[in-house]
């Protein structure tokens, strides 16, 4: 008499908690695949940046890109600098510095780089010179066509990765 | 829930609350996860909601659970509240008889606000019969529907309002009465009268301040200069000034990493020996830390020469861009068709295309034609200014209702502009 009693007791209170896991792990389950961050397929079109006649002196030159970013719902159509090197055959360089991805400015009365954040500095080349930055600034992938420099706009996320 | 009197299919029915319980819970749980992706806005409502269904992993299973799920919940709902006044709850337990009710009048009042949000076709006309019943309301109903809507019509606003009382006010509402029906906390007792003078006292310093000083906010990020200084809120600069001394990926060590390893001992300080002597060490190192860092940050923006202009310059910007006029955002909800015709204007959009349609084709709704515009000019007294004037006042040209007067809508200029869009619609 009381052996079956006592299965049963702990049977009914085994029941409540399976149940509840199995509501818990059903909604849990599709709740963790709904959340699941998605990498945004990086954009391999090439940007216009200035016609190569237009690229001269020995300044570092800031020109716009103009990129389209698809996030989810939505496209985006955003602009970013990026430094242009006429002294050193057009390398063109991202305007993210590789710390915490603030945009690094070029300071003409210094001749230098400066990130605008956490005071890190880099060389007229885009090398570092002081600063919590781990490296200079990421040169981007480039090619003349047409008489135009062209860049492949690469984001923080891809720039940190390589 | 209620002391379990029997077994059998007797303890089976008095499992409504039980039932309602779970089914509340999906409700949070999937609103909860539906807000990851939703935005309250006319122009982006509706793609949100597409991406939900058509794009995120189990988007369309949760959307359902959620949309199901509150019809369910209103039927067991409704279902307990019959339970309890059979039981004769009212009377043996007012608490839990009062809460029901409450609940079952919220979930009713999160499932009518909730239609609207997906601000589909299905979405439209719910807002539109919510508000006709608010607006029907005997001597209130004029103001009720005012306030409901955000404005005199159905707008970008509305929708802002239906979502903060679906997913912030209802729920707090809902959330409030569980605890009270669980806990029956008496929140008064948890405050006493000197706390509550010294909370009041700061609050209003708190006030006078904000009196002062606006909250920052400055041009779109889209209209930043590349000069652009940014600085955190004081509650970060020491954290913010430690990252100009430590390199590289270090930052998040000592920025989170220390600090979570910091709070995690202050948590076990109870269970710890040299209690005193821990938290001291670690308390005492966390205000050096933080005084220090603040302070550092402080100066160094008042030092360098060009950091302070910058920021002087940058305080100037927003100042001057605060004075200006706000700038409404422009939403073309219409859908572009291929037409021959220009784009229809706004205003037609907003106030003509429910009737007369998108392209000025007509439409019927129910028994009530209402006519095309289509080749409208081919016929007499239809001129340009003829229709200004029909706009003003339709009895003149012998229109009935539901064709109505737009002179308190619009005003002559943009009655001319829709005038003038439909004199050149043809078939």
């Amino acid at each position: 008499m009381d052996k079956p009693d006592k299965s049963r007791r702990s049977f009914l209170k085994i029941l409540p908690l399976g149940v509840l896991a199995g509501v818990i792990a059903s909604i849990g389950g599709a709740a963790f695949r709904f959340l699941r961050p998605r990498i945004f397929a990086a954009t391999d079109a090439w940007l216009d940046v200035a016609s190569v006649s237009e690229l001269t002196g020995a300044q570092p030159l800031t020109r716009k890109i103009v990129a389209e970013h698809v996030a989810g719902w939505a496209i985006t159509t955003e602009e970013h600098n990026v430094f242009v090197l006429p002294a050193k055959n057009n390398q063109v360089l991202s305007t993210i510095c590789p710390h915490e991805g603030c945009e690094v400015v070029w300071e003409q009365a210094r001749n230098r780089f400066s990130c605008p954040c956490h005071e890190s500095y880099f060389s007229v080349d885009g090398a570092r010179i002081s600063g919590p930055s781990p490296r200079g600034l990421d040169p981007l992938p480039m090619r003349v066509q047409d008489g135009k420099l062209q860049v492949q706009y690469v984001s923080k996320e891809q720039a940190t990765q390589a | 829930m209620t002391p379990a009197q029997d077994t059998g299919l007797r303890a089976w029915i008095q499992t409504t609350g039980g039932i309602a319980g779970i089914l509340l819970l999906v409700q949070f749980v999937t609103g909860i996860l539906l807000a990851f992706y939703y935005v309250p806005s006319v122009d982006h409502a509706h793609t949100t909601v597409s991406y939900i269904e058509k794009v995120v992993s189990s988007g369309s299973w949760l959307r359902s659970l959620h949309h199901y799920g509150s019809q369910w919940l209103s039927v067991f709902a409704f279902i307990h509240v019959i339970r309890l006044f059979l039981d004769r709850a009212y009377t043996s337990n007012r608490v839990q008889w009062i809460a029901a009710i409450l609940l079952f009048g919220l979930v009713m009042a999160a499932g009518g606000t909730g239609y609207s949000l997906p601000w589909d076709a299905r979405a439209f006309f719910s807002t539109r019969v919510a508000e006709g019943l608010m607006g029907g309301l005997p001597f209130v109903g004029g103001n009720v529907r005012l306030w409901l809507l955000g404005g005199s019509d159905i707008s970008t606003l509305t929708l802002s309002r239906f979502f903060a009382l679906h997913v912030l006010l209802i729920p707090a509402l809902i959330a409030a009465t569980i605890v009270w029906r669980v806990f029956g906390l008496n929140i008064l007792k948890l405050f006493g009268p000197r706390h509550v003078f010294a909370g009041g006292v700061v609050f209003l310093a708190l006030a006078l301040w904000c009196w002062k000083h606006p909250a920052p906010l400055g041009p779109s990020v889209a209209e930043a200069s590349a000069e652009y200084l940014p600085r955190p809120g004081s509650q970060f600069l020491w954290l913010y000034q430690s990252l100009k001394y430590i390199p590289g990926g270090l930052g998040s060590i000592t920025g989170v990493v220390l600090p979570g390893i910091v709070l995690a001992v202050l948590i076990f300080l109870p269970w710890l020996k040299r209690a005193r002597l821990i938290g001291g060490t670690l308390l005492g190192a966390g205000v050096v830390v933080i005084l220090l860092m603040t302070t550092a940050s402080y100066l160094s923006d008042r030092r360098d020469q060009n950091t302070r202009k910058q920021l002087s310059r940058q305080a100037a910007e927003e100042d001057a861009w605060r004075r200006q006029p706000f700038e409404p955002a422009r939403i073309a909800l219409a859908t572009t068709a291929a037409t021959t015709t220009a784009s229809a204007p706004v205003l037609y959009i907003k106030w003509c295309a429910n009737c007369h349609g998108e392209h000025g084709e007509g439409a019927r709704q129910g028994r009530v034609n209402f006519p095309p515009l289509l080749d409208v000019a081919a016929k007499p007294r239809r001129t340009v200014d003829d229709i200004v004037r029909l706009l003003k006042d339709p009895a003149a040209y012998d229109l009935q209702p539901p064709m109505r007067s737009f002179s308190n809508k619009i005003t002559e200029q943009q009655m001319r502009e829709i005038a003038e869009w439909i004199v050149k619609l043809k078939k």
